[in-house]
Parts: C-alpha cells; sequence; structure tokens
C-alpha cells in the first residue's frame, strides 16, 4: 500500500489551478499594436510595409494597370483564362471590389506612419520626418487611385471618395467627399510631403523619394487640368537635375533590368518575392509563343503597331505570338514565367511629358522639351506642337503602363470597346456612368452613408 | 501553467494518508454466478477501508480481514451482496443478476448513465451499424443513422473530411462543426491539410474505425453544456473498444471491394459536337452567312483539319482519368481479453484505396493498445494508445484546377488525343498538358502520423467518493510534398518544382475530478462530479519550394538549384475550464433531475472576456415506473423529458481579439511591418440557449419503440466578422452581434416486428427537420441593417443565414435566342441585361432542413440481411462552374469543354431550349437561378446479404464465429432535380464543385472470432 502514496504524490504534481494568465496566446509572429512601434526603426519597417501593399496583385502588381489598359484603345482581353473579359467590355458590376479595398488598407497603413508622435520614437527624427513623408505621398497617391477610379468626374457627377486621414479613427461610417476637397486634400499632402523630406536621405529607387511628391502633383495637376501646378511641380523635378531620359540604344534594353537613370521609383520583384502566375507579364503573354499556354489575356490592338515610326525605338516593345496572329507587349515587364521585373510607377519620361503639355496649355513653348522624347527614341524632331502631338507621344512612350485610360478620359474622349475576338461590341459617349466604376456591395452594405456611382 | 497546488484537492490527500490496518486472519472463498458459473474479476472489499481484491479466473479469491467486518461482493450486471466476517474462513457466494443494471449504459460525456435516466437528446450508434460503411474515417456512417444531423462527404477521394452540422448552422462566421470527444478528452478533428487546394485530409481518418465501440451523438443543451464553449454544434462522443475479463479473443476483419461513382458522371461535349456548335457560333456571331461555310472554314484550320485527316478521332477524358473499379481493401486483427485485475484490447490494421480518379488512393496502418490494469483493488489504472501512419495520394482538387486528372474530364477538349498511336502518353503542347503524363511522373502526397495516448487513474477513496486524473497527449504529425516534373507540364519552364512542407499538431489535455455518489435513501439519491480541465494546443509550421532540379524524379529541396521560398509560424490556442455536475435521482429513478456548470476560459478573448459560463438543466419523468402504470400492459417504456441550458461557441481563429502589427511580409528584400489585425477588446463568447423536449416509448414489450422531440436554439452574440467599411483598412472585424434560431422537430421510430430465435425482422428510421431563421443582425450608425450580400447569398435578418440571392432566370428568348432574366427579380418583364435583373432571395441555403434515415435488418437463422438508406433535402445547391461548362459561350465550346446537354440550344427561331445561342465569344461570371438546384436526393447507404455459419459447424473447426458477407455502399441515388448532373452530395455551403464524386462500393468480407 505505501505505493500509492507514491502514486497520488505523482497525480498530485500534475494538479494544477489554471488562471487567466495561463491562458495567454503567444505571438509569434505578430506583436499587439500597442507595443510595436517606439523607435524610428521601427517607424521604417511600417513604411517599407507600404510598398509591399503596392505591389499586390490587385493594385499595381497587375490588375490596376491591366484594367486600365484594357479599357482603353490600346488593348482588350482575350479571355484566354477569363481575366479582365468584364472590364474590357465595360460589364463590371458592384461585386467587384477592385483596388477599394487594397487602396484603402494601404492608407490605413499610412496613417500608422504618419499619426506618429516622433518625440515619443527612439532614433533620428529627422529619418522619422521623412518616413512620414513617404508615407504622405503613398496615401496621396492612393487617394488618387481611388479618385480616378470611383470619382464622378467623368460621369457627370461630383462625389470623389472618402478621406481617411487617421489610424483606428472613430469615422467608420465615412461619407464620400467631393472630387474636390479629394483633390486638395491629395495637393496638400504631396506638398507636405516634399517640405518635411530632406533629400539626402533618398538612396534608392524602390522607395518613395522627395521628388516623387512633385512627380505625382504633376501627374494629378494634369489629370484634372490645373496647368499652373502641374508645370510648376514638374519643372522642380526636372531641376532637381537628379534624372535623364533614357537613350534609344537602352530603351527597350532598359525594362529587362531594374532601376535607370530615369526611375524615379519603381516597385521591387524579385527571384523570391513575385507573383509568379499573377504577374502582369503572364497576363499580357502567352508563356510560350507557338500556343496559348499561362494566361496572356490581355493583348494589344492590332492597329496599336501602326502608331509607330518604322526607326522607332518603341516598336521593340511589340512582338507578336502564336504565329505573327496575336500582337503582343512582349518587352515591358519581360519576364513571363516568375515576373521578376520591377514595375515603374514614376518615370522621368512621364514628368517631361506632363511639362511639354504644361506649356503647351499655358501658352509657352513645348517643342524642345517634347524632342527629349522623339530625339531619343528614333523618331523626327518636332519642329511645332499640338496638344495632340503631346497626347500621342504619352500614348507611344507609356503604352501598357495604365496611362492610356485616363489620358481619354481626361480628354473627354468617347470609348470603344471590344469582345474577345477584337470584334467592336460598341462606344461608350463621353460621360458616361461606367467611366466611374462601381463602389463594391461589400462597402456598401458595411457603411449606409456610401453613395453608389449612378447606374450600379 | 503554473504547478501550483490546488487547495480544493489537499483533502483527498489527508484522506489517503489515513489508511488503517487491523489484525488480520485469511478469507478464501469462491464466487459463481445464479446458473453455478465461476465470476472472475469480481471485487471483493472490506466495507469501511481500503482493502480489497478480485476473484481470479476460477472465481476464487482470497483475503485478509478481522472478524466482525463486512465483505462486499461486487459485479457489473450483478446484485451487490454482504457478508459478515465469522468464525468460518471459508465464505462463498451466489450473485444474482440485476435486471435493472443490465439496462443499457451509455456513455454520455464526462460520465455513463443508464438510458431511462438521461435528461437529454442522445443518440447512439453502435459498431455494428457504424460497420456498414466502407470508408477511411469513422463519422461517414453516421449518415441517416442521427435524426438532427445532417452530413455531406466533401469529395471521394480516399481519406477527405466530411461536413457535419447538428441541428443546422448556429453561426454566422464562427465554426458550425460538431466538437469530437475521443473516450472523453476533445480531440480536433476538420482536415489536417494546411493549404485545400491540394484537397482535405481528415483528422478522424487517424482514427481505426474497427477500433470504435460506439459512437454517441449529444444534441442538446443538457447533454453539451458539460463541454461549454465549444458544445453549441453539438458533440460526437467517440468511444474506443476495450477488453472484458475472461479467456483471450481474437477477431478478424477483411473487407475486399471495387468503388465506382455512385452516380453517373457528367456526360461531356465530343468533339464532332463541338465541331457542329463552334461552326454555329460562327453563323450566329455573323462571321459566316451560312453554318455551312463556317464547317468548311473550321477545316481549314490546324486542329480541325488534322482532325478531319485522322478520320475524325475523340478524345475520351473523362474515361482516361476514371479509375474504374477501384479496389478497397481493409484488414484488421484484434485480441481482448484480461484476468486478474486487467484487460486488454489491441489490434493492428490496414487500409487501402485507391481513389475512382486515376493517381489517387489512400493507405493506412494502424496499431492500438487499450490496456486497464487495478494497481490496488481500489485504485485503477487505464491507459488507451493508438497510432497511425497514413500516406494519401492527392491532386489539385479544391478549385477548377488545369492540370488535375479529375478536371481534365471537364477541361479537357476531346480534339486532344491523351495516347499516341503506339499507345504511349501524348505529350502535346498547348495551355493545358496531358494529365496522364502528369499523374505518372508528378508528385502531390500527403502524409499523416497521429498518436493518441489518453492515461488516466481512479481511486476509489470509499465507495461513494473516488478520485480521478486524465492525461491526454494528441500527436499529429503532417508532411506535405509537392513536386512537378522536369520534362513536361508545369514544372518543365523550371527544370521542376518542388514543395515540402511539415504541421506539427501537439495537444495535451489534463483532467482531475472527484466523483461522489450520495444515498440519502433508497428514494433519494446523489451523484455529483467535479472536473477541472486544461487543455494546451499547438501548432508548429516548417515549408520551403524550390525549383530548377539537375534530373528527374528528385524531389527533395536539398536538389533544387534555386530554393524560392521558406517559411515557418507558430500558434497556440489553450482551454482551461471547472465543471460540477449534480444528478437527483428520486424514487427509483422515476424522477431524474440533471444540473451541469461549467466555467470556461479561453486564450482566444481578451483578459477581461476570457472566462464564460455555461450551465444546463435537465429533467425527465419515467412514467412507465409510476404505479398507476403497472396495469398499463401496452405502455412498457414512457419517459417524458426536457432540458434547457446555455452553451457556447469558440470557433474562431487565433488572436482575433488583439489589434496586432503582423511581420509576415517582405519587400525588396527586407521583412516589413504591416497591421494585419483590427482587433476587438470587447471580444467574447457566442452563445446559444436550447430547449429540448421529447417524448420517449416503448409498446407492447419494445415491439414499437420511439421518440418525438422538439427543439429550438437561439444563438446569440454571435462570432461574427461584422462587415467594416473598408475605408477604415479592413473589411471586417470579429464582433458578437446578431441572433438567429434554428428550430425543428425529430422523430425515431424502431419496430422490432418478429423476434423469435430463428428469425428476426426490424425496422427502423428517423425523421428531422431544421428552420434556420437570422433573427437580428449588427447595424451601422444609422441604425441600416450590415447585410452581408456576395454575388450569390445573402445574409438579412427574417432570412435563412446565407440564403440564396441573385436574379432570377426567365429563360431562352424562343425569338432571339438569348438567355434572358427577370427585371423584378419574380415575374413580368425580361431582360437581356444581366445587370438591369434584380437579385432576390431564392429561398433556402446549401445545409438540408429534413433528413431522414431508414434501416432495416431481416435474419433467419444465420441468413441476414441489411439495409440502410438516407433522404436529405429541402436545401438548394448552386452549379460552381457553369461559366466554364454549362454556358453556350466560348469556354465550353472552344477553350475547354462543356456539358453533352449543351446541346439542347436554340438554333433558329421558334426553338424551346434550355440553352441560348452559341456564340465564339467569352463571356463573364453571372450567378442566376438557372444553376440553381433542390438539392433533394435519397441515397441507399448499405445493403448487406450475410451468412453467419451455425456454430455447431464453426467450433468443430476451433472457431466461434464465422460470418460471410457481400455489401453494397451507396448502390442506388434518386435525385429530385433533373437537371442536377453532377452528384447531389456536396458541402454544406451548397456549392457544387469539381471534386472527385462520392462512390459506390460492392465489397466482400468476412468476420472471423476465435
Amino acid at each position: 500500500m505505501k505505493n500509492i502514496k507514491y502514486i497520488i504524490g505523482a497525480v498530485i504534481l500534475f494538479i494544477t489551478a489554471c488562471t487567466t494568465e495561463d491562458l495567454d496566446p503567444t505571438l509569434s509572429e505578430n506583436k499587439e499594436t500597442d507595443e510595436a512601434i517606439t523607435s524610428v526603426d521601427n517607424l521604417y519597417s511600417l513604411a517599407s510595409g507600404l510598398y509591399d501593399i503596392l505591389t499586390e496583385s490587385e493594385y499595381y502588381g497587375r490588375d490596376l494597370i491591366a484594367v486600365n489598359e484594357v479599357r482603353s484603345d490600346n488593348c482588350f482581353s482575350n479571355g484566354n483564362s477569363g481575366r479582365f473579359t468584364t472590364q474590357s467590355s465595360f460589364l463590371y458590376s458592384s461585386s467587384n471590389d477592385f483596388i477599394w479595398d487594397n487602396a484603402y488598407n494601404l492608407i490605413a497603413n499610412c496613417n500608422i506612419v504618419i499619426n506618429q508622435d516622433l518625440s515619443t520614437l527612439e532614433g533620428d527624427s529627422d529619418y522619422g520626418s521623412y518616413l512620414q513623408g513617404q508615407a504622405l505621398i503613398i496615401r496621396a497617391l492612393a487617394h488618387y487611385d481611388l479618385l480616378k477610379t470611383y470619382g464622378q468626374q467623368h460621369a457627370d457627377g461630383d462625389l470623389g471618395v472618402p478621406i481617411m486621414t487617421e489610424y483606428d479613427g472613430d469615422n467608420l461610417d465615412p461619407s464620400r467627399n467631393t472630387i474636390e476637397e479629394t483633390k486638395a486634400q491629395i495637393y496638400s499632402d504631396v506638398e507636405t510631403a516634399f517640405d518635411m523630406m530632406d533629400s539626402s536621405y533618398d538612396d534608392s529607387n524602390v522607395f518613395v523619394g522627395k521628388y516623387v511628391a512633385k512627380a505625382l502633383e504633376s501627374r494629378v495637376a494634369i489629370y484634372f487640368e490645373d496647368w499652373d501646378r502641374a508645370l510648376a511641380a514638374a519643372e522642380e523635378v526636372i531641376n532637381s537635375g537628379l534624372y535623364s531620359v533614357i537613350d534609344a540604344d537602352s530603351y527597350v534594353s532598359s525594362w529587362s533590368s531594374d532601376g535607370g537613370s530615369n526611375v524615379l521609383f519603381e516597385l521591387a520583384f524579385s527571384a523570391t518575392d513575385n507573383l509568379s502566375s499573377s504577374s502582369l507579364a503572364y497576363i499580357y503573354r502567352y508563356a510560350s509563343d507557338d500556343d496559348d499556354d499561362g494566361y496572356g489575356d490581355v493583348q494589344a490592338m492590332s492597329d496599336v503597331f501602326d502608331l509607330y515610326d518604322e526607326d522607332d525605338v518603341r516598336l521593340g516593345i511589340l512582338g507578336y505570338q502564336l504565329d505573327g496572329t496575336v500582337l503582343r507587349n512582349m518587352n515591358k515587364f519581360p519576364d513571363t514565367s516568375t515576373g521578376t521585373d520591377n514595375i515603374p510607377l514614376f518615370r522621368y519620361e512621364e514628368v517631361i511629358l506632363n511639362y511639354a503639355e504644361a506649356l503647351l496649355e499655358t501658352g509657352a513653348d513645348a517643342v524642345s522639351t517634347l524632342n527629349m522624347i522623339a530625339l531619343n527614341r528614333g523618331e523626327e524632331a518636332y519642329t511645332s506642337v499640338t496638344k495632340d502631338d503631346i497626347l500621342l507621344e504619352r500614348r507611344k512612350e507609356l503604352i501598357f503602363e495604365g496611362f492610356r485610360f485616363d489620358d481619354m478620359m481626361r480628354t473627354e474622349s468617347d470609348v470603344d470597346y471590344y469582345n474577345s475576338t477584337e470584334t467592336l461590341s460598341g462606344t461608350l459617349t463621353y460621360p458616361n456612368n461606367l467611366f466611374a466604376y462601381p463602389i463594391t456591395d461589400d462597402e456598401i452594405d458595411a457603411n449606409s452613408n456610401m453613395v453608389q456611382n449612378d447606374g450600379y | 501553467m503554473n504547478l501550483k497546488l490546488k487547495a480544493m484537492l489537499t483533502p483527498i490527500l489527508v484522506l489517503l494518508m489515513s489508511f488503517s490496518f487491523g489484525q488480520e486472519k485469511t478469507i478464501t472463498g469462491n464466487v459463481v454466478d445464479q446458473s453455478g458459473l465461476p465470476l472472475p474479476g469480481v471485487s471483493v472489499v472490506v466495507v469501511g477501508t481500503t482493502n480489497g481484491t478480485q476473484t481470479d479466473f476460477d472465481g476464487n479469491y482470497t483475503i485478509s480481514v478481522n472478524t466482525g467486518q463486512v465483505l462486499r461482493f461486487s459485479y457489473v450486471g450483478q446484485k451487490t451482496v454482504e457478508k459478515t466476517v465469522s468464525e468460518s474462513t471459508v465464505i462463498n457466494v451466489v450473485l444474482l443478476e440485476d435486471a435493472e443494471s443490465l439496462e443499457e449504459v451509455i456513455v454520455t460525456g464526462y460520465t455513463s448513465q443508464k438510458r431511462s435516466d438521461i435528461t437529454g437528446s442522445v443518440v447512439k450508434v453502435d459498431s455494428k451499424k457504424l460497420g456498414q460503411i466502407t470508408s477511411a474515417s469513422v463519422d461517414q456512417a453516421l449518415q441517416g443513422n442521427v435524426s438532427g444531423l445532417a452530413i455531406s462527404t466533401t469529395s471521394g477521394t480516399p481519406g477527405s473530411i466530411s461536413d457535419i452540422r447538428i441541428r443546422g448552422i448556429s453561426s454566422i462566421t464562427a465554426g458550425s462543426s460538431p466538437l469530437y470527444v475521443v473516450d472523453g478528452v476533445p480531440v480536433n478533428s476538420g482536415s489536417v491539410t494546411s493549404d485545400d487546394a491540394y484537397g482535405s485530409l481528415s483528422a478522424l481518418s487517424g482514427l481505426d474505425n474497427n477500433n470504435i465501440e460506439s459512437i454517441t451523438v449529444l444534441k442538446d443543451a443538457a447533454s453539451t453544456a458539460q463541454y461549454g464553449a465549444r458544445g453549441s454544434n453539438g458533440v460526437v462522443l467517440i468511444t474506443t473498444k476495450s477488453g472484458k475479463a475472461g479467456e483471450t479473443k481474437f477477431q478478424i476483419n477483411s473487407i475486399y471491394g471495387f468503388q465506382n461513382n455512385a452516380v453517373k458522371d457528367v456526360e461531356m461535349l465530343t468533339a464532332a459536337n463541338r465541331f457542329e456548335l463552334q461552326a454555329e457560333a460562327y453563323y450566329n456571331d455573323g462571321y459566316f452567312s451560312s453554318e455551312q461555310e463556317a464547317q468548311d472554314y473550321l477545316l481549314s484550320t490546324d486542329d480541325w483539319a488534322e482532325w478531319d485527316a485522322n478520320g475524325r478521332p475523340e478524345g475520351n477524358w473523362g474515361d482516361v482519368t476514371y479509375n474504374k473499379d477501384a479496389p478497397i481493401q481493409q484488414h484488421s486483427i484484434s485480441a481482448s481479453g484480461g484476468s486478474e485485475g486487467h484487460t486488454f484490447f489491441g489490434s493492428l490494421g490496414y487500409l487501402n484505396q485507391e481513389g475512382t480518379t486515376i493517381g489517387t488512393g489512400y493507405e493506412r496502418l494502424s496499431a492500438s493498445l487499450n490496456f486497464t490494469k487495478d494497481l490496488t483493488p481500489r485504485l485503477k489504472f487505464s491507459s488507451n494508445n493508438s497510432g497511425t501512419y497514413s500516406t494519401q495520394e492527392a491532386f489539385l482538387e479544391g478549385s477548377a484546377y488545369f492540370s488535375s486528372p479529375r478536371t481534365a474530364r471537364f477541361f479537357m477538349s476531346p480534339l486532344e488525343l491523351p495516347y499516341n498511336d503506339d499507345g504511349s502518353i501524348n505529350e502535346f503542347s498547348g495551355s493545358l498538358p496531358n494529365p496522364l503524363y502528369l499523374v505518372e511522373n508528378d508528385i502531390t502526397e500527403n502524409r499523416f502520423t497521429r498518436i493518441v495516448t489518453n492515461n488516466s487513474l481512479n481511486y476509489k477513496i470509499t465507495d461513494h467518493l473516488s478520485y480521478g486524473t486524465v492525461l491526454n497527449v494528441d500527436f499529429q504529425l503532417y508532411n506535405f510534398r509537392n513536386y512537378s516534373n522536369t520534362e513536361y507540364g508545369y514544372g518543365a519552364a523550371t527544370s521542376g518544382d518542388a514543395t515540402q512542407y511539415d504541421r506539427t499538431n501537439a495537444y495535451y489535455v489534463i483532467q482531475n475530478y472527484i466523483d461522489y455518489n450520495l444515498e440519502l435513501s433508497e428514494d433519494h439519491v446523489f451523484d455529483f462530479k467535479i472536473l477541472q480541465e486544461y487543455q494546451a494546443n499547438r501548432y508548429y509550421f516548417l515549408g520551403g519550394s524550390g525549383e530548377s532540379f539537375a534530373d528527374s524524379g528528385l524531389y527533395n529541396l536539398i536538389s533544387v538549384g534555386t530554393p524560392t521560398s521558406i517559411t515557418s509560424s507558430t500558434s497556440d490556442w489553450y482551454v482551461g475550464a471547472y465543471l460540477a455536475m449534480a444528478k437527483y435521482s428520486a424514487f427509483g429513478g422515476k424522477y431524474i433531475l440533471d444540473l451541469s456548470y461549467r466555467r470556461e476560459g479561453s486564450s482566444l478573448f481578451q483578459e477581461d472576456n476570457r472566462w464564460g459560463d455555461f450551465w444546463s438543466v435537465g429533467s425527465a419523468w419515467n412514467i412507465s415506473k409510476e404505479d398507476f402504470m403497472d396495469n398499463v400492459t401496452v405502455v412498457n417504456n414512457l419517459k417524458l423529458r426536457a432540458s434547457y441550458g446555455v452553451t457556447g461557441n469558440s470557433d474562431i481563429d487565433e488572436n482575433q481579439y488583439q489589434s496586432l502589427i503582423g511581420y509576415t511580409s517582405n519587400y525588396s528584400g527586407s521583412g516589413v511591418a504591416q497591421w494585419s489585425n483590427y482587433g476587438n477588446d470587447e471580444l467574447s463568447w457566442e452563445i446559444s440557449k436550447t430547449l429540448d423536449i421529447a417524448v420517449e416509448f416503448g409498446l407492447f414489450q419494445n415491439i414499437v419503440s420511439g421518440s418525438f422531440g422538439y427543439f429550438n436554439r437561439k444563438s446569440s452574440d454571435l462570432l461574427y466578422d461584422v462587415p467594416l467599411s473598408f475605408t477604415t483598412g479592413f473589411s471586417s472585424q470579429t464582433q458578437n452581434l446578431g441572433a438567429l434560431t434554428n428550430k425543428g422537430f425529430e422523430v425515431d421510430l424502431n419496430f422490432n416486428i418478429i423476434n423469435t430465435e430463428d428469425v428476426q425482422f426490424s425496422m427502423g428510421g428517423n425523421l428531422s427537420t431544421v428552420k434556420n431563421r437570422v433573427t437580428e443582425l449588427p447595424t451601422d450608425t444609422n441604425g441600416a441593417e450590415r447585410t452581408l450580400t456576395t454575388t450569390r447569398t445573402r445574409i438579412e435578418t427574417g432570412h435563412t443565414v446565407t440564403e440564396w440571392y441573385m436574379p432570377t432566370w426567365a429563360g431562352v428568348n424562343s425569338d432571339t435566342g438569348n438567355e434572358e432574366w427577370y427585371i423584378n427579380g419574380v415575374d413580368g418583364e425580361t431582360t437581356t441585361d444581366y445587370n438591369s435583373a434584380a437579385s432576390v432571395f431564392q429561398g433556402e441555403n446549401g445545409v438540408p432542413t429534413i433528413t431522414a434515415g431508414l434501416n432495416l435488418n431481416f435474419r433467419y437463422k444465420g441468413v441476414y440481411l441489411n439495409a440502410s438508406g438516407y433522404y436529405s433535402g429541402g436545401n438548394k445547391v448552386y452549379e460552381g462552374w457553369h461559366l466554364y461548362l454549362n454556358e453556350t459561350n466560348a469556354y465550353s465550346t472552344f477553350a475547354y469543354n462543356g456539358y453533352a446537354s449543351l446541346m439542347d440550344r436554340w438554333q433558329e427561331v421558334g426553338d424551346e431550349a434550355r440553352n441560348g445561342k452559341v456564340t465564339s465569344s467569352y463571356s463573364s461570371w453571372q450567378s442566376h437561378s438557372k444553376y440553381l438546384h433542390e438539392g433533394d436526393f435519397f441515397r441507399l447507404r448499405s445493403l448487406t446479404f450475410g451468412y453467419d455459419l451455425p456454430l455447431v459447424a464453426v467450433e468443430k473447426i476451433g472457431m466461434k464465429k464465422i460470418d460471410i458477407f457481400v455489401r453494397g455502399n451507396n448502390l442506388y441515388t434518386w435525385v429530385k432535380d433533373d437537371y442536377l448532373e453532377q452528384d447531389p452530395e456536396v458541402d454544406l455551403d451548397g456549392v457544387l464543385g469539381l471534386e472527385t464524386p462520392p462512390t459506390r462500393t460492392i465489397s466482400l468480407g468476412v468476420n472471423l472470432n476465435f
């Protein structure tokens, strides 16, 4: 019987009381928000996280660019994998969330960085300001993306998108701000950013540097025809002397290497961090030239080839697949198998084109500015410049990068759209409800202050 | 976990220390039953002491006692006898059968109870019924055997999980699956795979079904409140087999069979069909002025010209990817027995099952040992141990994956020929590689090892007081391996690619309890239990992938040229609980009152909201035990029972309450931080309040027996992923908001029609209904209800949760050939513009509202016939892939392949057709009621015809039992909706996928006992 005592003793060792603390879960790849931000280094990690959101396939990783291209006269969807046919035929409905969720998620993350009180953080507070400036620029970009996608500027309305400037704020059901209010917020953010950023911290073009604030400002100002602002902003970038237009010989090859003197900011992708089959490259062409492997839904319109002079180096971007029957973007984002190419969001050439257009619109001479592009592309020099010249040059230079639909909108163009076999399905006259994307049902359901765009 | 002693248990120590011993003399004796046979294992105890022993194999015992002390002889099923020790040194005893205690005892959770004492809704399924279904995991055998339980196979791939809902869906976004308890210990169920794309592997497949004695399903609050926060969705108790004292018995079960699809697979378009449809499409689209012209054009294109030149061959992908007559075999051998003071049950098992899709299969090796030992007459040790090792040959079946051998039948064009003329595999180029090559050269494999060890000690302090402790460890190791070959298919571009990962799940549970039985008098008997429980669950995940191999056939990551990813993660959750249960049985069990209370804490909630209180009250009135019923001979059993209680649900992901910065992404080569979780400090338990009322009866000595029941479960504070405005940065936040109800009736009826020695015939059945309604949803600041709408479903008050919600199809316009929808969603004016057709509720969701089971058992001497069937209905199911497979667009006729039923299409003015005119363009996703079908079906689950050889003959060859049988599972299926072409048994979300369908199995089996 003595053994029993030992056994019971052993049993008693197992007897434990369970307290509330015993039930604390472990955090291994997360930290509680209250405890996670104590230094400028922490702020750097959060600011870097913003770029990762931009690279998402639903955002700049693919969809934002592809959707704008298939809605324009550059491209259509051949439906090879069923992708982008609804956008190409303007059949989208409010069940799709497009960039709404990604862009606001990005803004919320920007606001965590922007709302931090630098005086409470350890480390170099000037660098802290610089990081907050990055977040302001990215917040402005996200608001601009939302505004040009969902705003009613081309649908005969005046509603913009909700402006969000507070992290974990109290306003859980925001209403839409007007187009003017949204635009004002964007301008204010880029101005504040430009003032608070010290360009000596600029060290990589896969992060947003000081002059991206001005490049973005010029882009937004062109879109809203604020020509003086566009002129001034573009001039700041040009006068910085930091960037140059890429030359004719390097134009095509520059797309298969990262960086370059013409890149203000590009999104980083690599062999270990890429979107593989969800990448832009994979949607622009079949994996193999001979058959319709992979996706390859976004196909160039056949007449795009005719935009270029035969000596234009940019023809090298185009190519054919399937025995010469399918015209393709072959050389922007050329790594089809895994999509490891960086995606430039701000190129110096765009700033030059913005500047040229602002010059023209403000009554100045744009010839030499536009020739900075033409002469570096194998074209003959312009001797005089019209608005159409600039728009055509923009289209040729920025093709497949997601600019064309915005240009068509701001110039109040009607839009022809095509079915999967490149047959004309119809024409949408400007302005049109379909030029403002529907706000996702999920938002409408969650937020009764949200007003849907007309026609959805 | 801290290790401080629990004050409440200190008295036990004191009790244990006060053993006393007096002057001794030795008594010997023999114990027999009323027929004079010796009884081994009878407990012989000196009353009031811890002194005791057991009778040996021949019923003999020896014990040292003092004169004047009382010896108590007790044995299960026999009346206890007490003898006072006098001068004699020999005391022989005859134990009489105790009719009352022979009443069936059912495991009801932390306790076991006699059937007449049970106050809740409890259904037991014994091993005989469980054995009628041949399957890798035991839960499938519950289909049709438990009223109120809807169960659905998610895939015919062996080892896959089943979806189970007990009495409907009680939550909107938290889990609705029941809790599984094996031998008294909560375990995890569900799928162990971490990537749904590769199908599922049920944790339950880690238990050999041959080792399961019974399954008990607990449905109401009185029976599930003891499981507190995890009781709302019902509890499935699994009891494994144990040995009995006596000579060692051996049992061999062996079964061998063949499987085919239970329902004929969807017929697809042939190449000839496609030729006709493509030409017609071109003509319809205006490319050609006649169909003949279009056909001539087609024949001038490469593919069709080749087809024509080769004599118009047909590539039948359905046939070549179908593993016809897929074999299944299951064998087990067990030994059980015991002698003085110990029992054991040991088994070895083997299961090998091929899937009906080529290249799929499942193999399992299992072993178990259940052992009990009386360390002293009062201290009992038991240990249940099992280990299984299984391998599942899986494939991409979670969605419409092109390379999968199952989807080949849907997506491969019949113009592509599977084989070359010489019989070798055709390595054609094109966007979809030949799956036959991939099946032979690629690898997708799940390996699963599960080791469960459940150890307990029970110490009988006095005859009325006992203390016990349980320690259970459940270790699950899951390995996944995927490899795409270097030569052909998706891996060729990168010289092969491979992914491997391991997931380790370790669970342990500690329980300590005290049982106390108080008999105030014969008429007032109380049973008390207090219990403390702690459960810890830890997951660890490690995986990596890479590409570029030096040679074919290599798949380990050490051989890759380019590692592409590596990842690891950990997570954990903990539950702590205190439980008190009391049972009052008055006047010989005429009146029963059951009380239970559980206080439970969970790591899923913030500290201040971590603990929840759950309780239940149950009562039963055994009317047939009343004196006034003595003369009512027609009624042999009549019982009324009612229960009410509060249970909870906490089936959500870990760490939801915390606002978190996550470190799981990277950019430009550096790890980054992102706001990953919105958090909610207020998060707490989801609460269900269940009322359950039933009458149970037995008439004419149980010739007719059964029960009628009603339940009403109101769930509130629902754990609801409340949609947030995306402007917050998040799409949803888990909150406790909203309410829903499930109510219904359950009927069980059994007829024991003939019960003679030679002939037995019985029939039984059950029918249950459940009606689900959302009664409350969260509102936003303007008071507007936050409904949740998808392209197919909507959650709104007054409707079934996730009720189907979409435009209503109005048919094909016989003048234009266009598909049309009702503008108002109901009737009247129609439109060809899908976006201008209103979405409306289509009634019901994917969960059956009526389920029924039927069984029939007939036996004449040794020959027997058993049958069981399952009916499920009242729900609607939706074709998940109609855009690609069942619409007259370019997907089904040009790119992939369509259902043969698409031939019923509009061709010219006046045609009344199911499908609109064919087009050569691609259309986009448009969900509407054309593809929503009634989900009702009936299935003959099993039909067994067998012969139990006469005992006389069997004994001659030294056996105790030889039973040979032929069995068919799913031999017949009736489907209500004519337009439902796929198998109607679908996940309970109601969306028909492209998984391997359920199988029809015909098998031959034998049971041998010796």
